[in-house]
This record gives structure tokens, C-alpha cells and sequence, in this order.
């Protein structure tokens, strides 16, 4: 104990001074993550990236990213959030730039008459990949859904067995494009599921979470009573299938129909309406994915030996029906030089 | 599911002495972010928390009410003030801290100082009004006065700070929105198991859990050491 007596008497000796020493030393450290931060955030070779859940969780960022910033030294900051959160983060210009899939969303972002005074949120967006949605349930397959069938039969089908109290259907109800896409298919047998089924769980239940959330939970239900369904996209499904063992796809697009695709697109935030943005290396960043080389990347990207995504830009008019094909190649080429002779 | 528990546990363990990078990055950032914003908010909350124990004035009762609300402030609702502050088209958008490790210190730090404030003032409340009488008797000035409570309740103040602190590194409302989860930069341990868990990979998210709370226990039991040492 009498070692400890100096140290005693030199804390009651200098109080003051080791008080004052306390405040510095944190205060100036807060001070130093303040102007750190300040810094990054005027950095141009900084840029922020808010983007959906199947794109990030499904692997394929942590992998796409590191080969754009060894090319061109720009790091990517990644927001993983549903396309309707990503949406409202470029709108209030947090963020540089987003990549989201739900078409008649990013339509209006890139439209100035729903942008501030006449200047849209975005400028260009640019088809950059699509995957496909599917249909899974549990095995015994309560709604006898059949592979082939077209989009109507299957959503009639899903509304009959849900009305008579053989399904629950797990919705994401959270306002991502996977959610907008499913009340959009809803839509085309004429259902509003949200007052249809208001306050039923048992036979309509949001959910309010993210894919793979959403995903464990009907396979819960699944597990307990055979009735759990739900929309998602396939690159989720493929990097989590494997553990929900007794759920199965039990519908999926046809040749010919493209209401299951999922076109995934890449929109700057307009640097005129958020002057801090950093346009420049932003457009860099899209020249590097519509590029041939981050195409091939993309196509080439595997997750338990399953290909994720499809890349389609410049033929989206053909696999999506994409109308502005033409104007995306015209306006991105010039940013797609620089990465032209790398290959995969 | 036991199996992904058993698989978590033998998962940290072998996270934490290959010295895995992205799980040591994510433990500096939580315990950056925590202690900061806790030793900050403590600077600030200690002396105007006392000072209100040891005053007696008008309006004290709704001083008190006031800050036993703010001590139960729903931290995602203090995430989404700190979110419109500093959004672009906030007040303080121009100083781009969204999504970085400030703002979560900032948003850490207000959900702190309620805590701490609550605490040291009950604290020295507490104090046997006899002490409080003797000090004054010896001719003790009320700076003098202060300072003599405030050491004889170290230890409730020292309990403050641990609640406060463990709030702050179990909080993941308010730091997922402002921090926004990015890799490298402000991903916690909290943030970390929400991603872990969405990707169905449980034995991570587990492995990840055990690891906070064994270096929470750490923490704690080194605080509380020194709780016991103080008197």
C-alpha cells in the first residue's frame, strides 16, 4: 500500500492541474475527430454510396468496390438501406450518389418537374444490372402455385389461399423496391393488400424489415405452421438459402413476361442542386460500372457457385424494355474510357 | 440453433487472437465512439449535476423532472434530431459529419449527459445532511463544500458514468443512423450483429456479441476496481 502514497499525494497536490490535463487531452481529441471528419468530407476522392440491401449484403460491393479504388484511388463510403431510405438520402443530398432498384422512382428522381424549382434530384441514371424476383414458401406449396404459370395466376392464386386461411404472406412493407415491386404485382390482379388484409397478420403481415430479416421470418412460419411466404429478390435468396432449408421457390419469371425482373440503376446526385457533391468522381465511379470491364465483373461475380446478377448496360432496352438505352450509352461513354483496357 | 451459439463463441475466440482486422477495427470505433462521447458528456454533466444537488432554488423540482425524462430518451428518436441537424439541408449540413464517427459521438454524448447529470445529482443528495453541516461548521466555503460531497459519493458518480457508458455501447438506433454502418469507418459492434444477423450469418453475429460483452465485463470490472479502491 505505501507504494501507493506518492501517487496519492501527487493527484492532492496537482488537482487542478490534472483536472485541466483531463479536459485537453478529450476535448482536444473530439476537436481532432471533428476536423478529421470535416476533412474527409471535403475530400473529392471520398465519395458516399447509399444503396439497397441485396446489393451490399449480397457480397457483391466488398467485392466490385476494391477493383474501383485501386484503378482510380477514390474510396466509396457504402450506406446499405432499402431503396426507398437511399432514395430520400440522395434527395437530401447526404449522399454523392445511389444505387437502387425500383424504375418508376429513380424516373422521378431524374424528372425536374418533381425535383426543387425545376432542378432534378439527379441528372443521367443509367441501367447498370438486373436479377430477377422470385416467389418461395414452404415446401408443401399451401397456395399449389406450378412452375410456368403467368404472373396473374400466380397472384390469384396467392390471393385465394391467403383469403381462405391456408398462407400468410411476409411483406417487407418498409418502402424498398423490393416492397413497391410486390405492391405493383399485387396491383395487377387489382388487390390493395394493405387494406385487403388491414389487420390481419395471420394472412398479410409487413414486416418492416430488410430482405433477409423478412426472410428468416417466413421461414419461422414456415417451420411452425407451412404457411409463410414471401417476395424476394434472387441474388438475397442465393446467399441465403442454404440455411432455410424447408422453404422452396414456388414461382418465378417466365420467357416472355419481365414483370419479375429487377433492374438495378445508378443515378448521380445533381450537383446543382447540392454543390458539395463530388460529380466529378462520381461519374468516374459510373463510367467504372457501365464500363465493359465492370460489366464483366459484375457477370462474372459468384456466390455459392450462383450467378447474383446480370449486366445490362446497353442492351437493358432489350432485357428490361428499358426506353432510354440510346441516351444512357451516348451520355456515359466519355467516362467509360479510362477503364478500357482492363479486363477481368 | 444452440449450435450457432457453440459455433459464436469458438468464432470469437478465434476472431480475437488471429487479430482479425475488420473485428479490431470494429472494437476500436465502439469503444472510440463510447468513451469519448461518455468522459465528454461526464465533463459536462458532473459539475452542472452536482451543482443543482447541492443548491437548493426555484424551479428545482422541474429541473428534476426534466432531466429523469431526457435519462429515458429514446436513443433512435435522439438519432434522428442529430440526422435532420446535420442532414445537408439541416442547419448544419455545411460541416458534412453525417455518417461519420462525430456524429455519433455528438448523438452518444446527448444521450449521455441526462444520465450522468441524473446521477451525480442524486448523488449528492444523498449525502447524511450531518456531513454537510459539519463541513460548513468547519468554515468550508461552498466551493469547499462541493468538493468534499463530491468525493464522498464518488462512488455513486462512478456508477453514472457506468450506465452511461454501458448505454452508449449497447445503443445501435442512433448510431445506425447517423453513422449509416459503412465499413471501416463507423461500424460497432451493435451495427455490426443488425448487418451480421439480415445476412443470416448468426454465428458471426453471436461471436460478435460475445466479444462485446466479454470486453464490457473488462471494462467494468477495471471501473469498479477502481470504485472500490477510491474509498
Amino acid at each position: 500500500m505505501s507504494s501507493r502514497r506518492p501517487l496519492k499525494e501527487f493527484v492532492g497536490d496537482h488537482k487542478t492541474a490534472i483536472i485541466l490535463a483531463i479536459i485537453i487531452i478529450v476535448g482536444g481529441s473530439v476537436g481532432t475527430y471533428f476536423v478529421i471528419d470535416y476533412l474527409n468530407a471535403q475530400n473529392p476522392e471520398k465519395i458516399t454510396l447509399a444503396t439497397t440491401t441485396s446489393t451490399y449484403d449480397s457480397g457483391l460491393l466488398d467485392y466490385l468496390l476494391p477493383k474501383f479504388t485501386e484503378q482510380t484511388g477514390i474510396q466509396i463510403k457504402v450506406l446499405s438501406v432499402g431503396t426507398g431510405t437511399a432514395i430520400q438520402y440522395g434527395k437530401d443530398g447526404n449522399v454523392d450518389v445511389i444505387l437502387v432498384h425500383s424504375r418508376s422512382r429513380e424516373d422521378d428522381f431524374v424528372n425536374a418537374s418533381l425535383g426543387v424549382g425545376g432542378v432534378p434530384y439527379g441528372i443521367y441514371r443509367a441501367c447498370v444490372m438486373y436479377n430477377d424476383f422470385i416467389i418461395v414458401g414452404h415446401e408443401s406449396n399451401p397456395a399449389n402455385l406450378h412452375p410456368g404459370e403467368n404472373i396473374i395466376t400466380v397472384m390469384t392464386k396467392l390471393r385465394d389461399a391467403i383469403d381462405n386461411g391456408n398462407m400468410t404472406f411476409y411483406s417487407r412493407g418498409d418502402g424498398s423496391g423490393t416492397h413497391s415491386k410486390e405492391l405493383a404485382l399485387w396491383n395487377l390482379i387489382g388487390v390493395d393488400p394493405e387494406t385487403r388484409w388491414k389487420n390481419q397478420p395471420d394472412k398479410y403481415s409487413e414486416t418492416g424489415e430488410g430482405m433477409g430479416t423478412t426472410l428468416l421470418i417466413t421461414y419461422e412460419d414456415a417451420e411452425a405452421a407451412h404457411e409463410g411466404y414471401t417476395i424476394i429478390d434472387r441474388g438475397t435468396w442465393l446467399s441465403l438459402f442454404e440455411q432455410y432449408t424447408t422453404l422452396k421457390i414456388l414461382a418465378e419469371s417466365i420467357v416472355g413476361e419481365n414483370y419479375l425482373l429487377n433492374p438495378y440503376g445508378v443515378i448521380p446526385i445533381n450537383p446543382i442542386l447540392y454543390p458539395h457533391v463530388k460529380y466529378v468522381s462520381v461519374c468516374r465511379f459510373v463510367g467504372f460500372l457501365t464500363s465493359p470491364y465492370g460489366q464483366d465483373l459484375i457477370d462474372a461475380y459468384r456466390k455459392n457457385n450462383q450467378v447474383l446478377f446480370h449486366a445490362d448496360f446497353g442492351t437493358c432496352d432489350h432485357d428490361t424494355a428499358c426506353t432510354t438505352t440510346a441516351d444512357e450509352i451516348t451520355i456515359w461513354k466519355p467516362y467509360q474510357i479510362e477503364f478500357a483496357d482492363l479486363t477481368v | 440453433m444452440p449450435n450457432e451459439i457453440i459455433e459464436g463463441i469458438l468464432e470469437a475466440i478465434r476472431l480475437i487472437f488471429t487479430f482479425d482486422p475488420e473485428v479490431w477495427g470494429v472494437i476500436e470505433v465502439s469503444f472510440r465512439v463510447s468513451l469519448t462521447s461518455t468522459f465528454l458528456a461526464a465533463l459536462v454533466a458532473l459539475p452542472i449535476g452536482s451543482f443543482i444537488g447541492l443548491r437548493k432554488f426555484k424551479g428545482k423540482n422541474e429541473i428534476t423532472n426534466l432531466i429523469n425524462t431526457f435519462m429515458g430518451f429514446p436513443p433512435v428518436v435522439m438519432g434522428l434530431l442529430i440526422y435532420l441537424l446535420l442532414s445537408r439541408n439541416g442547419p448544419f449540413g455545411e460541416l458534412g459529419l453525417l455518417y461519420s464517427t462525430s456524429a455519433m459521438i455528438i448523438a452518444q454524448f446527448l444521450l449521455a449527459i441526462p444520465i450522468i447529470m441524473g446521477t451525480a445529482k442524486a448523488a449528492i443528495e444523498s449525502v447524511d445532511p450531518i456531513l454537510k453541516e459539519t463541513v460548513l461548521s468547519l468554515g468550508a466555503n461552498e466551493r469547499q463544500l462541493w468538493w468534499e460531497l463530491i468525493k464522498h459519493s464518488k462512488k455513486s458518480i462512478i456508477a453514472g458514468f457506468l450506465v452511461a457508458f454501458g448505454q452508449a455501447i449497447s445503443e445501435v438506433g442512433a448510431v445506425i443512423i447517423v453513422g449509416g454502418n459503412i465499413r471501416w469507418e463507423t461500424r460497432t459492434f451493435t451495427t455490426s450483429i443488425v448487418l451480421q444477423t439480415r445476412m443470416g450469418e448468426f454465428g458471426m453475429a453471436i461471436a460478435l456479441g460475445v466479444i462485446l460483452i466479454s470486453i464490457t465485463f473488462i471494462v467494468n470490472y477495471g471501473l469498479t476496481r477502481l470504485q472500490a479502491r477510491v474509498d
